[in-house]
């Protein structure tokens, strides 16, 4: 539904996005990370339309971007990092001139306003001007006028930026909703959002896409943050040594507790195959007494700041 | 078509639910009102060559305030990422927006009108002179919109839109002085033919020649050109 061919945006003799390539497919949500100025606006906006690529070929729902625009702009429902809204019209001349625009018929423009006015929660301020709203309203007023006639491509910029969390559900369960039968490409700062409703992650920093996959896989492949915590009653060097030989345990670490007499806390680094806790617990309780045990898995925070901190290591920025 | 008649209408509905509209129309009826009274009734001569001439330059005054918004403000709204990802093309959005313009010189225009009453009420004016007056006007005031609304493309600061604007029309309503300094035919020529307030001065007297016509559309479909073609540039 979107496809990303080496795309590259450069501004004078400054490269702003770097041959990214990537597809959403039909009924995907992929959310888009990166921290501040990582190009995510800059990408949304190429997909939008806003900007056209230095190099690379977008598709949108079949139409190449650089030749079938017009096409391609009538299947995307686009929601800015700013909502772009006339403050001095109110929400439902605003909404009936998005209508128009994006040709929906004369005489299903009520029914396709009534439709996002519900979905966006929008009742009690149809006749209210713009500029009379709260930031939530404003939001959501973005979010409709981006739903109306019915695109098959939705791109939301911080779509839940500013909202109250009783708003965030309420966003995400439409974009949910949205998302089962069309494509999100969603950009957000908040991790969580990501993890509660995209099947896929792609992140990006300083232009480049480091990576793209569902949140579970980006955790496996994240394999020197998987870690399993012991507390176990034991002699330290014979349990190094019984840890360290068990087979995916990769590093060992034990020191004693402060205050219990032989009782030993081991942090071990393993693989992310399955079962290395269950062979280590085996082990263990084979030769001595185990209180705790605990496999750690890598949280899409810390694979976010994996891969944005080894990039920035790579290449240190002026 | 329809996105083309939605941008007119959004632009239509931004003059009058804003005081932008009533206080520009109340600006230049004042100033119109003004340069009436004190042509018409202080010298006794029954014509509007004078008031039309004077309307000439409160145009150029005027103009900015209604064109400086016109992209400054969608840059500054941030709605020109909605227009610009609509299914809309540059032009159609150039012309929706120089379409509400004109409407609204048309309004200013006829609203003027109302001198005409005493006009004909103590007077014996030459109905086809004040015609074409009017003809050249509306022809000025559509060819300085467009220029106008070029410039606002330009910035995202509605003053500095106004501020190129003002210069520029005043420049064009002048240059044709420049003709007394040059030994150049070919400048003299020039500065004749570019001359805005020379080809009103036509109308003025009553003469609607078909090469003022052609100028001031001439000079309206190339600042729209150069309006759309900037909007393409800019993606």
């Amino acid at each position: 539904m979107i496809a990303l061919e080496s795309v590259s945006k450069r501004y004078g003799s400054k490269t702003i996005i770097h041959d990214v390539s990537f597809t959403v497919g039909k009924g995907e949500i992929v959310g888009f990370l990166g921290p501040n100025g990582a190009g995510k606006t800059t990408t949304m906006r190429m997909i939008a339309g806003y900007t056209t690529p230095s190099s690379g070929h977008i598709r949108v729902a079949g139409f190449d971007m650089a030749t079938q625009n017009e096409e391609a702009a009538r299947r995307i429902g686009y929601v800015p990092e700013v909502p772009p809204l006339y403050d001095v019209l109110d929400v439902s001349a605003y909404l009936s001139f998005v209508a128009t625009v994006k040709d929906v018929a004369r005489r299903e423009i009520p029914s396709e306003l009534d439709r996002v006015i519900t979905a966006c929660r929008l009742e009690a301020v149809v006749k209210r001007e713009i500029f009379k709203l709260s930031k939530g309203y404003r939001q959501r007023v973005g979010l409709a006028q981006a739903l109306l006639g019915k695109p098959e491509v939705l791109l939301l910029d911080e779509p839940t930026a500013g909202l109250d969390p009783g708003q965030i559900q309420e966003t995400r369960e439409v974009i949910r909703t949205f998302g089962e039968h069309h494509s999100v490409l969603l950009s957000t700062h908040i991790l969580p959002e990501v993890t509660l409703i995209c099947r896929r992650v792609a992140i990006i920093d300083h232009g480049r896409l480091l990576a793209i996959d569902s949140p579970s896989a980006l955790q496996q492949a994240s394999e020197e943050t998987n870690s399993v915590t012991l507390d176990v009653t034991a002699p330290e060097q014979p349990l190094r040594e019984a840890l360290a030989s068990i087979e995916g345990v990769n590093a060992v670490s034990v020191r004693p507790l402060p205050g219990h007499d032989s009782l030993q806390r081991a942090e071990c680094q393993v693989d992310a195959r399955e079962g290395v806790e269950a062979r280590i617990a085996r082990a263990v309780a084979a030769r001595w007494e185990l209180h705790r045990l605990e496999r750690q898995q890598p949280t899409l925070e810390n694979i976010f700041l994996r891969y944005v901190g080894a990039r920035q290591v790579e290449a240190p920025q002026p | 078509m329809r996105g083309l008649v939605a941008i007119y209408r959004k632009e239509l509905a931004t003059y009058f639910r804003s005081p932008i509209a009533y206080y520009v129309i109340s600006v230049f009826l004042l100033g119109t009102g003004y340069f009436f009274l004190y042509n018409v009734f202080m010298t006794g001569i029954g014509t509007m060559n004078e008031t039309f001439q004077n309307m000439g330059v409160l145009l150029l005054t005027v103009i900015p305030l209604i064109t400086m918004r016109l992209f400054s403000g969608e840059y500054n709204a941030r709605t020109m990422e909605l227009l610009m990802t609509l299914p809309l093309r540059p032009w159609q959005i150039v012309i929706g927006k120089y379409m509400g313009a004109v409407t609204m010189l048309l309004l200013m225009t006829a609203a003027t009108c109302i001198n005409l009453i005493p006009l004909y009420l103590y007077g014996n004016p030459e109905t086809k002179t004040i015609l074409s007056g009017y003809i050249g006007f509306v022809l000025l005031g559509m060819a300085c919109l467009a220029i106008g609304q070029f410039f606002s493309s330009l910035t995202q600061n509605q003053i500095i839109a106004a501020l190129i604007t003002v210069p520029v029309l005043i420049g064009l309503w002048f240059i044709g002085h420049l003709q007394s300094f040059q030994n150049s035919y070919l400048l003299r020529s020039l500065f004749g033919y570019l001359s805005f307030s020379e080809h009103f001065a036509d109308f003025i007297r009553g003469l609607v020649r078909s090469e003022a016509v052609m100028f001031y559309l001439i000079v309206s479909a190339i600042a729209l050109t150069l309006n759309a073609g900037y909007l393409q540039w800019r993606r």
